[in-house]
């Protein structure tokens, strides 16, 4: 057992073996390369559906704007304070930053846990690409309650889009990812686009003086869609807040602030967060409500710009599944030592695909966000606990290293211990993961400060390899 | 040449935006705002493309 760990975290490890180090104060980038980033990466096909969603919520148009402004104020907070101080000071990936605190068999469950919810996320994407193609084809989008496939044709768009987007995938990752660049500013551009176009169909008039009213009343009017549960202010704002919970919080986006100049540049979040996950779920709340209400991206998307519409969200799923297919094989490449990449793509893509199958991903999508962060957020907690609390009470920081422990059991059970007390807690899911991350935060000081690991002088803050520049 | 495609294609994306809101205007009928959409999102592509090659081997502009 302890070879075959060896094994496999000596393959993980050569993996990521060309961001080992910390980063070089001549590799880092500018303000503008962090705001196209962040531009570009938050535009995606899950925006189709998130936005929609909140109509069918039965969210009302003040909700709607105070939540999304509020909620994603604080996640540009969150990137800010939490995630880019701690990548710029450490400069190095949470991949070799957890393994310094948890060791590499934590790493290593952390690693095929994000590997299995990228296949999730990805499947989502591919369904929602899938409605645009069953429009095409008269083929009927699964009902909102739908857990399985609801038709054999919806199995085989899944399945054809999922294997021509691994295919791809396999055949040109770097030229796709190019290819997306192009794509993102337009996919953008139809969100808006899409939106205007629609506003005569819902009765705006041309001088846009019942623009409040007609969204109040005809858009997000407060009216839960049947079998749909009401959301309100807090259901927006904690859901804007969290979306991407993983990435700062969670602390994954330390691969990305790693090249910051200050963690100032966390700011710089804003340029994804205001377009893609306020301008966009308006957008694209408008355009549902176009179309009766039915969660239809394809259709949603063809009534309001027409074919353009079609291609926007075929290519929405396409960019977006294509780099999550690409690092969800990476994630798994970790299990299966010495195989080439094009298998990796392969094994994560077949999986990708028949979850794709299931509408239950892409139907429920929000819920799902919320699961996905949820199992990550306890890492986040724990690295900036080791990060920031330990020093400031005297323990010993990254005991896992230097002890070559391959688990940290403590990081280990309060990861999964977190999740289990997140899930008994008697509160919405939504709110699940604020008290958790304290929760995983306490636990793992109060495991650690128990465990009597308060050594003199080992408390002292061990010195970054990449302090603050500038 | 790569100042021109990068003003084409910034263009054509801004054509994405205008013919809804000519459309919304009663300017523009659906099928001709839809067919304009179409064009400029196809112009957005090969120009943006090219405009990324140039970007990519500067040599060329």
């Amino acid at each position: 057992m302890a070879e075959r760990l060896a094994k496999f975290t000596s393959a993980m490890d050569r993996l990521y073996e060309f961001d080992r180090e910390p980063v070089k104060p001549d590799k880092l980038q500018s303000g503008g390369k962090f705001a196209g980033l962040f531009a570009g990466e938050h535009v995606a096909a899950t925006e189709f559906v998130i936005g929609a969603f909140f109509v069918l919520h039965g969210v009302t148009a003040r909700d709607l704007l105070l939540g999304l402004l509020i909620g994603n104020v604080l996640a540009v907070l969150s990137w800010t304070f939490i995630c880019a101080p701690i990548a710029v000071r450490t400069r190095l990936t949470l991949y070799w930053y957890l393994r310094k605190i948890a060791g590499p068999g934590v790493t290593l469950a952390y690693n095929i846990a994000n590997a299995f919810l990228y296949c999730i996320l990805a499947g989502a994407m591919i369904a929602v690409s899938a409605t645009a193609v069953g429009l095409l084809l008269g083929i009927d989008v699964p009902a909102l309650d739908a857990v399985l496939p609801s038709s054999a044709g919806w199995v085989i768009i899944c399945l054809a889009l999922g294997a021509a987007f691994t295919a791809m995938a396999i055949l040109g990752f770097e030229k796709l990812s190019r290819f997306a660049e192009v794509v993102s500013p337009w996919i953008f551009v139809i969100f808006v686009a899409g939106a205007v176009a629609v506003l005569s169909k819902l009765g705006v008039e041309r001088n846009l003086a019942n623009l409040w009213h007609v969204a109040s009343t005809r858009v997000w009017n407060g009216v839960a869609a049947a079998g749909q549960q009401k959301f309100g202010l807090w259901h927006v704002l904690s859901f804007a807040w969290f979306c991407n919970l993983a990435m700062h919080v969670g602390l994954s986006d330390m691969a990305l602030f790693r090249y910051a100049k200050k963690w100032t540049y966390g700011f710089y979040s804003a340029f994804g967060m205001f377009p893609g996950h306020m301008l966009a779920w308006i957008c694209s709340g408008v355009m549902v409500a176009a179309v009766g209400r039915e969660m239809h991206p394809g259709l949603m998307a063809f009534e309001a710009v027409g074919i353009a519409g079609i291609g926007a969200v075929l290519l929405a799923g396409w960019t977006t599944a294509n780099p999550t297919l690409y690092r969800a094989g990476l994630a798994l490449q970790a299990v299966t030592p010495n195989w080439p990449r094009w298998k990796i793509t392969l094994l994560a893509g077949t999986a990708t695909s028949a979850l794709a199958c299931f509408p239950v991903f892409f139907l429920k999508l929000l819920d799902y966000v919320a699961i996905y962060g949820l199992v990550l957020m306890p890492i986040g907690a724990v690295v900036f606990a080791e990060h920031w609390i330990f020093p400031k009470l005297g323990i010993e920081q990254y005991r896992a290293e230097r002890r070559g422990w391959a688990f940290n059991w403590a990081v280990l059970a309060v990861w999964v211990g977190t999740i289990g007390v997140c899930l008994m807690l008697p509160i919405h899911l939504y709110f699940k993961w604020l008290p958790g991350w304290f929760i995983a935060a306490g636990a793992y000081t109060a495991s650690a400060a128990l465990a009597g690991e308060r050594q003199p002088g080992a408390g002292r803050e061990t010195p970054q390899a990449g302090e603050e520049a500038g | 040449m790569k100042t021109l495609v990068a003003v084409m294609s910034i263009l054509s994306l801004a054509v994405c935006l205008g013919v809804p809101v000519l459309f919304f205007l009663g300017v523009l009928p659906e099928h001709s705002f839809k067919a304009a959409l179409l064009v400029a999102s196809l112009a957005w592509f090969f120009l943006a493309s090219a405009w990324a090659a140039y970007r990519k081997h500067p040599s060329k502009g």
